[in-house]
């Protein structure tokens, strides 16, 4: 796991500055503590620092390959050593750098289709001067990059390196910021930064000398069971027992992330199976007992004999993390969840674990979350109103306002949110309450998005035959494509975790699994009277105590307002959101905003409308100073020795 | 037919609640108590699941589904009517 970062130019004999890679290798650190190496040639520079994980002593990068194509490359392929027995030959080290390598250099891109694992890559080809850029399938690595005015391109696992290289500046993008405040993450290639744009997950960008030849994806998920009544490929039990078996390969620790639910307690289980040592887990535990589950972590721990930590998060932790979180992030927010998991991947790191693997995934392949539930009632409803809302009522047990008071406005709510023939019908609920915060915006701001639809955008980019799939199926696409990747692997994955070089691992998002679950029958996913997820229960029942196998979900949430007001709030937080601060920033409207924080300060706000609003208000606010104002910090470059010099420019090759 | 003076008295405090969780985010809009809400736009649809949340809780009255709609719900007006007639007495 690593950072990587480069810039090549449509000049071959233009340089690129040796400070300027170090700056970029220094904004990246975090992502990579272990070490870090660059190469130079010919209008290009490359930089990649390293979380070593295999082949702890070799394996530096940048790679130069027998062709003489140079690699940076962040991730893990899992199948790596059953692919370097296919390529034969020797090999120089034992990291799945080199095989990835070598069969970029036999095979091109084609052979991506044969990667188990997630990775985000930048493979330059000297004598083409060809730059590939390749995004894993759902995206769990990041991948940046900004076209330059002189034709030639810069790229970064995050877009600080590419702020740090001083090539592009940062900028607000405000219909990039209007999509976080619409599906809860810019989509790819969007991000919230103007000029700046994401690989997309499954994507890859061919740049050849002066400008992108291509950019497209390699991968794409097919939610579609097609009507096809032909078994699901493969037996679940024996797809994710290989699956995290794959992702338990690594040369140092690995433990997991147990949140005391289904899915998690089902890696932990696998893994517990798959491993000669001692599993570690680890969760978060909260202060307050409406969010925290630590009983059932404390009792999937037992009954698996894993060796357990729990970090403990109230109010406190969360104001005092959340402005590094958006540091990391790069994004704003619409809700603290990410900030426990900061704490956790820090906590894990202190406890020598530099690899978890988690349950993530498993909610969006096998329908588990409530908008999946929410979905089908919905469609129900047009047939059997009385039955749909009778079932609504079980939903959301977790909510602070209990179902019966909820009633029957709450119920219209759902139920009129959005006509069954909408595309992005199992979205209205989620889009209709996050608008929220887009009622906070300046007229100027809203006006500058007028003709900026981000549903409008999302309509267009659907997969041919959308139309036909499910509203389940349509559900788990629009999960995978506009929360998962940009924001639950994102914000709430890899950036917390690679703020302490933590790297995450998710079994259930091994391709293979998903060609499985998307195959199923519908009812093993979603069955009758709103079951979830029958085909991982059963496979808990023989892993799992009874109890933790049948357990109800509960989403995980952390407090959202409470953090930032009252005797222990933070005082930048008011600061922060001071009519001054906002017009500086020129998003948001300084009186609305006040009278949002009157609620706050006063123990009104406390519903999600709001919490969501204020998540949304102050992380931009801070997310804005972090990069885009005027007293924005600097990018110290980083003065070690790097461990690997490829130097042409210089004449130094080592 | 006029108003009773406990009316007067809920019509304040009726009036208070929607400026305090809602017209915040309207800050242009003067609100006249025959108003209605939604053809202002300044209550959205998750904005009236909490107003009926609220009026339930606060004057302890069970809302029938068939009963949320503009007429007892839609404005100042309809509120302070809908709350006379239907609260405990």
């Amino acid at each position: 796991m690593c950072g990587i970062a480069g810039i090549v130019r449509a000049d071959a004999d233009a340089p690129v500055a040796e400070e300027a890679l170090r700056r970029m290798a220094g904004a990246l650190r975090h992502r990579g503590p272990d070490g870090w190496g660059l190469a130079r040639e010919g209008g290009a520079g490359l930089v990649s620092t390293r979380l070593a994980i295999f082949d702890v002593p070799g394996g530096w990068q940048p790679m130069r390959g027998e062709r003489g194509t140079l690699l940076v490359y962040n991730g893990e392929v899992y199948n790596h050593p059953e692919l370097r027995r296919e390529l034969g030959g020797a090999f120089a080290t034992t990291s799945d750098t080199e095989v990835v390598l070598r069969l970029l250099e036999r095979e091109g891109v084609r052979a991506l289709d044969r990667l188990n694992g997630q990775f985000a890559l930048a493979w330059w080809e000297p004598a083409a001067r060809r730059l590939t850029l390749v995004r894993d399938r759902f995206g769990v690595r990041p991948l940046h990059w900004a076209a330059l005015p002189d034709g030639g391109i810069a790229f970064a696992s995050e877009a600080k390196a590419l702020f740090a290289s001083g090539e592009v500046a940062a900028a607000p993008d405000l219909a990039g910021i209007d999509e976080v405040f619409t599906t809860w993450g810019a989509r790819a290639p969007r991000s919230a930064f103007a000029g700046v744009a994401q690989l997309p997950p499954g994507g890859l960008l061919v740049w050849e000398d002066g400008e992108p030849v291509a950019q497209r994806t390699w991968w794409e998920p097919d939610c579609a069971r097609g009507g096809s009544a032909a078994p699901a490929p493969g037996d679940l039990a024996e797809l994710l027992a290989d699956a995290v078996r794959l992702r338990l390969r690594a040369d140092v620790p690995v433990g997991t992330y147990l949140s005391g639910g289904l899915d998690s307690s089902l890696i932990s289980a696998l893994a517990q199976r798959a491993t000669d040592h001692e599993l570690r887990t680890f969760s978060v535990a909260f202060h307050d007992a409406r969010y925290d589950e630590r009983p059932w972590q404390e009792r999937v721990a037992r009954a698996l004999g894993t060796r357990h930590h729990a970090v403990e998060v109230g109010p406190r932790e969360i104001a005092d993390g959340f402005r590094a979180v958006v540091a990391h992030a790069e994004t704003p927010l619409i809700r603290t969840a990410p900030v426990p998991l900061h704490l956790l991947a820090r906590a894990t790191r202190a406890h020598g674990i530099t690899v978890v693997a988690t349950g993530e995934g498993a909610d969006e392949l096998f329908w588990g979350y409530d908008l999946f539930k929410e979905t089908a009632l919905r469609e129900l409803h047009v047939r059997d109103p009385a039955r749909a809302e009778a079932l609504l009522d079980g939903l959301y047990p977790y909510l602070d306002v209990p179902a019966e008071r909820r009633g029957p406005a709450w119920r219209r709510f759902f139920f009129e949110a959005g006509a069954p023939g909408d595309p992005l019908f199992s979205h209205g609920p989620r889009i209709a309450a996050t608008a929220v915060v887009r009622a906070f915006y300046r007229p100027e701001a809203a006006q500058s998005l007028a003709g900026a639809d981000p549903l409008a955008r999302l309509r267009a980019d659907l997969p041919p035959g959308f139309a036909r799939w499910s509203a389940l199926e349509r559900a788990a696409w629009l999960e995978l494509t506009t929360l998962l990747a940009p924001n639950l692997l994102a914000a709430q994955g890899d950036r917390v975790a690679m703020a302490h070089g933590v790297e995450g691992r998710f079994p259930f998002l091994d391709h293979r699994v998903f060609a499985h679950a998307a195959a199923l029958p519908p009812e093993r996913k979603l069955g009758p009277g709103l079951r979830e997820k029958a085909e991982l229960r059963d496979l808990a029942a023989r892993l799992l105590p009874a109890e933790v196998a049948a357990r109800p979900k509960q989403p995980y949430r952390a407090p959202e307002v409470a953090p930032f007001f009252g005797p222990h709030a933070p005082a930048w937080v008011e600061e922060r959101l001071e009519a001054r601060a906002l017009d500086a920033v020129g998003i948001f409207d300084p009186a609305r905003v006040a009278g949002l924080l009157r609620r706050c300060r006063t123990g009104k706000a406390s519903g999600f409308r709001e919490g969501m609003a204020l998540v949304g208000i102050l992380s931009t606010q801070v997310w804005h100073e972090r990069f885009c104002g005027a007293g924005a910090a600097g990018w110290p470059a980083e003065r070690s020795q790097p461990r690997v010099r490829l130097d042409v420019a210089a004449g130094i090759t080592s | 037919m006029g108003e009773t003076e406990v009316g007067t008295g809920l019509r304040a405090k009726l009036r208070a609640y929607v400026e305090e969780a809602f017209l915040y985010l309207h800050p242009d809009v003067e609100l006249r108590d025959e108003d209605q809400f939604l053809e202002l736009g300044v209550i959205d649809s998750l904005g009236f699941v909490e107003l009926v949340e609220e009026v339930q809780s606060r004057y302890g009255i069970a809302v029938d589904a068939l009963e949320i709609t503009e007429e007892n719900f839609g404005s100042i007006d309809a509120l302070v009517a809908f709350v006379e007639r239907r609260r405990p007495s």
